[in-house]
């Protein structure tokens, strides 16, 4: 029994020295935004001595991240957004309505799933080009959105296949017509799944860089991910300001994973548990 | 697989002439009323989705195949038949992509055993588990181009990490400048990274593990190697697939971030992976035709790999 609690012990030390090696790179990033460049170059382990907000303020106007991060605000609100309505629908319209062709539109969604961008980016892109979508704000919302759709659509449908029929059935003898189930149960019932996988979509969106580099080439649609590339080659010599920049592409992430922690644990082990 | 949930859903009879007299009366006057509408609804709710999957996911995959066999450039359009996969396959930069697939490969039992590891000791009660199972998981919520940034900082050669290094007398290495080591520090990085993706699968395995069973395997006195060996690896021989998969998948088509910004395909073209490659013929040299070979044959190396991944461990876990 001793033996045993001791043992425990020798595992946490190696496991406590491996998160505050998943930890530091972020705070040493948060430290080198908050030095001069002096300090930096002198010493970039030391803590600085304040909280200087010169670099952040260089980085959001001089550097141009506040355009940036306007633009990726713009995409994944847009992306989210048509995610979780068509997503939400067609989830509905797979878990609880019987119509022909649905068993083939089921696989023909889960194939989907397993297309990785890498694939089908080259044709896509061209279709995009073709229909003067390249380089707009609906052309990259769309591509997410077609991005993400088939992972959305099944965990919306396996959320909603949950929702016993009794209830729609219910509905339905109330008066409601396919419309007024899906408005009136199925939204408000689906709503702690469309939150998970909200989230899940938005940090997806917000993390991209593919996508955004080849679908949005000019420098004023640049999405914040694509501008902090950028920035590394701008401020290569002024290493506080690019920190600065990505800080504040890391912040926006760092608070929806404090607030929604164990929602997009749950979303993404969905699914990989079942038999 | 989980299409096993729905079958039963899909397959249900419609219930009807559940509702009393009266209820039935008025759904049937409403139904004929707006009778088209209402039969059509499950096709109204489903087409705008169907319409973006296929526009934009299945019919590029066909029509990239079909462009695969055409020319570039002065070719535009003609039919060039396997013209672009010879090119393909006497280009080092893409051999060099596909040995360095080859390296993903080998080195994926170590990705796959670390978040493993870690989440055995978490299910164990380790001291502090809630806190290690929420610290671990924060990177794999993170952007590639923020960790790649951050570990640009960290790894330059003059950067702390080196510095550190020189403290204990260990020499500096070159992690991003030397083309032997590049790759792998490409690929510690993204196990950094993504480590604690797994681990929360790992951790939900371990939910549906039978807690009888480590109680019986432990008052009969099995030590910890042995718990892991007989109890947990059978226990869990499903989430260990699904996280062999889906890290493979992860390596292929997520580590572009990363190769993008920390070390663009260098030094000497040894960090290409199919996916850079794929990117640098579309958007760099505009090739397009070319490109999609590239991907073509990345899709058929997926597929190769994960298909035989499955029948590998398929066949391992019966032999147990």
């Amino acid at each position: 029994m001793r033996g045993a609690r001791i043992s425990r012990w020798l595992i946490a030390v190696p496991m406590a020295l491996l998160a505050l090696a998943t930890i530091y790179p972020l705070v040493f990033t948060g430290n080198a935004a908050m030095k001069t460049r002096r300090d930096y170059i002198l010493d970039r382990f030391a803590f600085a001595d304040t909280l200087r907000w010169d670099n952040i303020a260089t980085a959001w106007t001089t550097a141009g991240t506040a355009r940036y991060f306007a633009n990726s605000v713009i995409v994944v609100a847009g992306a989210v957004a048509m995610l979780l309505l068509l997503g939400s629908m067609a989830g509905f319209a797979l878990s609880h309505l019987r119509f022909r062709g649905s068993r083939a539109l089921f696989l023909g969604c889960l194939a989907a799933l397993f297309v990785p961008f890498q694939v089908i980016m080259v044709p896509l892109v061209r279709t995009m080009a073709d229909t003067g979508l390249v380089d707009t704000y609906p052309g990259l919302i769309l591509a997410y959105t077609a991005q993400y759709l088939p992972f959305t659509i099944y965990l919306m449908a396996s959320y909603y296949s949950a929702i016993p029929t009794e209830i729609t059935d219910a509905a339905r003898i109330d008066g409601n017509t396919t419309y007024g189930v899906y408005r009136r149960i199925m939204l408000p019932m689906g709503r702690p799944a469309l939150l998970s996988v909200g989230v899940l979509n938005a940090l997806f969106c917000w993390n991209d860089v593919l996508i955004a580099l080849l679908m949005m080439p000019s420098a004023e649609h640049r999405t914040l991910m694509v501008g902090v590339t950028s920035l590394r080659g701008q401020y290569s010599a002024d290493i506080p300001t690019f920190a600065s920049g990505v800080l504040i592409a890391a912040v926006p992430v760092l608070a929806v994973y404090l607030f929604f922690q164990r929602r997009i644990a749950d979303a993404v082990t969905a699914g990989s548990t079942k038999g | 697989m989980p299409l096993g949930d729905f079958t039963p859903l899909l397959a249900r009879p419609a219930r009807a002439g559940r509702a009393d007299g009266t209820a039935t009366a008025s759904r049937r006057r409403r139904q004929t009323g707006g009778l088209s509408a209402e039969r059509l609804s499950p096709f109204v709710l489903i087409a705008p989705a169907v319409l973006v999957i296929v526009l934009f996911r299945l019919w590029p995959l066909l029509l990239g195949v079909n462009f695969s066999f055409t020319g570039d450039g002065e070719r535009n359009g003609a039919a060039v038949g396997l013209d672009n996969y010879a090119e393909l396959f006497a280009d080092p930069l893409f051999l060099g992509a596909l040995r360095n697939v080859g390296w993903l490969v080998l080195l994926l039992p170590v990705a796959v055993a670390i978040p493993g590891t870690l989440a055995t000791f978490i299910y164990l009660r380790v001291p502090g588990h809630r806190f290690y199972r929420s610290v671990y998981f924060f990177p794999a919520v993170l952007s590639p181009v923020i960790v790649g940034s951050i570990f640009n900082l960290l790894l330059s050669f003059d950067g702390p990490v080196n510095s550190l290094l020189e403290v204990v007398g260990l020499g500096p290495v070159d992690w991003l400048g030397d083309s032997d080591v590049a790759l792998f520090t490409v690929l510690g990085v993204h196990i950094w990274a993504t480590f604690g993706m797994a681990l929360v699968v790992f951790l939900s395995g371990f939910a549906t593990l039978d807690p009888a069973l480590l109680d019986a395997a432990r008052s009969d006195g099995a030590t910890l190697p042995q718990v892991i060996r007989h109890v947990i690896i059978p226990g869990l021989s499903r989430t260990i697939q699904f996280v062999f998969v889906t890290t493979m998948i992860g390596m292929l088509t997520s580590m572009f971030g990363l190769i993008y910004v920390m070390t663009s395909g260098g030094p000497g073209g040894s960090t290409y992976l199919p996916e850079y490659y794929i990117w640098i013929q579309q958007g760099q040299m505009n090739r397009p035709a070319f490109a999609s070979a590239a991907s073509t044959v990345l899709f058929l190396v997926m597929l190769v790999v994960g298909l035989a991944q499955v029948s590998f461990l398929r066949r391992t876990g019966k032999e147990d």
